[in-house]
């Protein structure tokens, strides 16, 4: 079954809307320049800033000018409330009015509302009447937040949180709790903002171009960050497709009718025919050589679709600019397409690297790109390098985007930190339809369970693990690493089909050690160390690399329904029959900071350590 | 010169973590990555950069340059002394 997407909202540092980013795109102008809104002193990183301020987003969404609102939380409403416009929902009292349907909002972002805790979070070690200001912090309330400015008040609300590839993750969540009727409307994507905490992330990695960046380029010397949000609308395909399970042509006229235009109105395309998301399993900022996991999620998507690499017309690359990735990405598409490569650009010279978001605002380029019948260029890139794909060139452009015009199929790749590799592919029509699609009867049951409460009991650790191996781990995945292992060791399983993780605040201590050095200590000489344990998958990487699994891993970041969510998915994984066994994990930590300010708040205060792995396993039914 | 070894030592022990690695044991001449030295990997190439930065003012602007100096203790004592800006 293909979903169909019935719209789509983008803003980004090429344009705050879908209609001004096609133009950009088109007219080959980059969003990326010096910093404007980004109080950072590293002057000298060109950024793809959303050109707009905080207060004029507020005003936008009708909020009041003075309000404390999270710019990731701002521009996810934006984009969200254009995207439903698009689908031509309709408003009623600041709501949108979708009676009697299970709608699900599902959010990528990992930077959540940092921007604004990176502001307060001195001052709140004082002032209580800014302590309130820490509930805006986390990536699960960012995305309630934004929902709810967003007018969808109704909805249910999902994080994902696996770095960079979150928001293809969250089309692909979306995209299964509508085959499997758990939704009516979703509305998935993702929004991040440019933080301090990352920007300096990304430079004590050493991995930013003090120049505009040059992806696959010979002299590619890093990324630059950006920042936006996209969300699409999506809904499983009505029961009277426009173009029956046969059709193959569509007349040009069809494809018009399909384009973005000012008065909304998508049709009933594109679809979402197929996607892969795998785990690298190789480092927790590197890609491996031969690009495994890349390999692996464009094969999945490329199967799920029913389609050849040479049904292919155009792949919207992840292509960073940084050397590692982008030799990776190539290595893996030159493994799935051989010589037979189809067009190939990564967008990030227009937009920047927006991490978080970055999976469905390329989503949305690529939608662009499809229904209006060009290839985006591959900003920046001039001399060919042995190591990688080439590009589309600029002379090329021209001659492949009159062919482009009866392109089908769009290919987009997204991986994050941990090595969480993820691809999409979009059709302008549907597949043809799969009878058969029915998933025997089964039922998840578990085999194996531990679970950690107390910092005595992470001396087990070297059990387990070398003294070298455990001496970047915190307390947090000391004590995931001994659950993980000990319920799989229990289950008598070594590497399971897939990882599951459920964390509400994720890697607290480092992001909180890398935070405070830097508000106190100033932008120079920080920790890359600990911000490359500062994304909340983090954990789940680190369990893939131990037991060398490269299946489907997702992280969920949704307070405490974080559980709840990770459960779901692995039941949903077993009963479709994608997997045999899931390790589920639930692990959180708390820092004496966030346990005086929640002493101080009058709230529950957060136990130092929990961590719980769960196996699950398929029983079919005799 | 044997000073700033034993500074060195002091400083990548703790910024890496090298608990378990005693001084006794950290031989100044032991090649720091690969299997048959210390075992150090590109992470800890970024972190040793940051703490030339931090005590010693010298700034590495690309990790590749960092590798060729950061043999051995020793060889990144020899380059802090001809280099050091604090």
């Amino acid at each position: 079954m293909d979903i169909q997407i019935a719209g789509y909202g983008i803003i980004c540092a090429i344009g705050n809307d879908a209609q001004s980013v096609l133009r950009s795109l088109q007219e080959g102008r980059t969003g990326i320049g010096p910093m404007r809104y980004l109080q950072s002193s590293h002057k000298e990183l060109p950024v793809g800033e959303v050109k707009l301020s905080n207060e004029e987003m507020r005003r936008m969404l009708g909020q009041d000018e003075k309000a404390i609102i999270s710019r990731t939380v701002l521009m996810g409403a934006i984009a969200i409330r254009q995207a439903l416009q698009h689908a031509q929902c309709s408003m009623v009292n600041g709501q949108w009015s979708m009676k009697g349907k299970r709608v699900v909002v599902i959010n990528g972002t990992t930077v959540g509302g940092m921007d604004v805790t990176e502001q307060y979070l001195l001052r709140m070690k004082e002032e209580d009447d800014l302590l309130p200001l820490l509930e805006k912090h986390d990536c699960g309330n960012s995305t309630r937040k934004m929902a709810d400015l967003a007018g969808l008040q109704d909805a249910e609300v999902c994080t994902i949180s696996t770095a960079c590839s979150s928001a293809v993750n969250a089309i692909i969540l979306g995209s299964e709790m509508l085959k499997t009727g758990e939704a009516d409307i979703v509305i998935a994507g993702g929004t991040e903002a440019l933080s301090l905490f990352h920007l300096n992330g990304f430079n004590a990695l050493m991995i930013l171009d003090k120049a505009q960046c040059r992806p696959f380029d010979k002299t590619r010397a890093g990324l630059n960050l950006g920042e936006g949000a996209a969300f699409v609308v999506l809904k499983a395909p009505s029961p009277l497709p426009l173009w029956g399970s046969a059709a193959v042509s569509l007349k040009r006229e069809t494809l018009a009718a399909m384009k973005h235009s000012p008065k909304g109105g998508a049709g009933r395309g594109p679809f979402i025919r197929g996607y892969g998301n795998r785990c690298d399993a190789f480092h927790q900022t590197a890609s491996s050589e031969n690009g495994e996991g890349a390999y692996l999620a464009m094969t999945d998507a490329l199967q799920m679709a029913g389609l050849k690499p040479q049904d292919i017309h155009y792949i919207n690359a992840h292509g960073t600019g940084t050397p590692n990735n982008d030799a990776s990405e190539s290595a893996a598409i030159r493994r799935v397409f051989g010589e037979n490569i189809p067009p190939v650009s990564s967008t990030k010279g227009f937009t920047g690297h927006t991490t978080s978001a970055s999976g469905s605002i390329e989503t949305v380029i690529s939608i662009l790109a499809l229904l209006n019948g060009f290839v985006p260029a591959n900003l920046g890139w001039k001399e060919q390098d042995e190591s990688c794909i080439a590009p589309i060139g600029n002379e090329e452009l021209k001659m492949k985007n009159e062919e482009f015009a009866t392109a089908r199929n769009v290919l987009c790749n997204s991986f994050g930190f941990g090595g969480n590799d993820s691809a999409l592919i979009i059709g302008v029509s549907p597949s043809p339809s799969k009878e058969g699609e029915k998933h025997q009867e089964a039922e998840a049951r578990v085999v194996g369970e531990a679970v950690i409460t107390d910092i005595e009991e992470l001396g087990e650790l070297r059990e387990f693990v070398s003294a070298g191996e455990a001496r970047r781990m915190g307390k947090l995945l000391k004590a995931a690493t001994i659950t993980s292992l000990k319920a799989l060791k229990e289950a008598g399983i070594e590497t399971p089909d897939a990882i599951i993780t459920a964390t509400a605040f994720g890697m607290l201590e480092t992001s909180e050690k890398f935070l405070v050095d830097m508000l106190e200590n100033g932008e120079e000489t920080l920790s890359p160390t600990l911000f490359m344990q500062s994304t909340h998958n983090t954990i789940g990487s680190a369990i893939a690399i131990r037991t060398k699994c490269h299946g489907y891993n997702m992280t969920y970041s949704q307070g405490s329904d974080s559980l709840e969510w990770a459960m779901r998915d692995a039941r949903r994984l077993i009963e479709t029959g994608k997997a045999r066994t899931v390790l589920v994990g639930c692990h959180d930590e708390a820092t004496p900071l966030f346990q005086e300010f929640c002493r101080r708040m009058g709230k529950p205060v957060p136990q130092d350590i929990y961590s719980r792995s769960i196996v699950l396993s398929r029983s079919s039914h005799a | 010169m044997e000073q700033l070894i034993n500074d060195l030592k002091l400083q990548i022990k703790e910024a890496l973590n090298l608990e378990e690695l005693s001084m006794e044991e950290f031989d100044e001449n032991a090649p720091l990555f690969g299997e048959d030295g210390i075992g150090l990997d590109s992470i800890d190439v970024l972190e040793i950069i940051v703490l030339l930065e931090k005590n010693y003012g010298i700034r590495l602007a690309n990790p590749k340059e960092g590798r060729a100096i950061f043999q051995s203790v020793k060889t990144i004592a020899e380059y802090v002394q001809a280099n050091r800006k604090k």
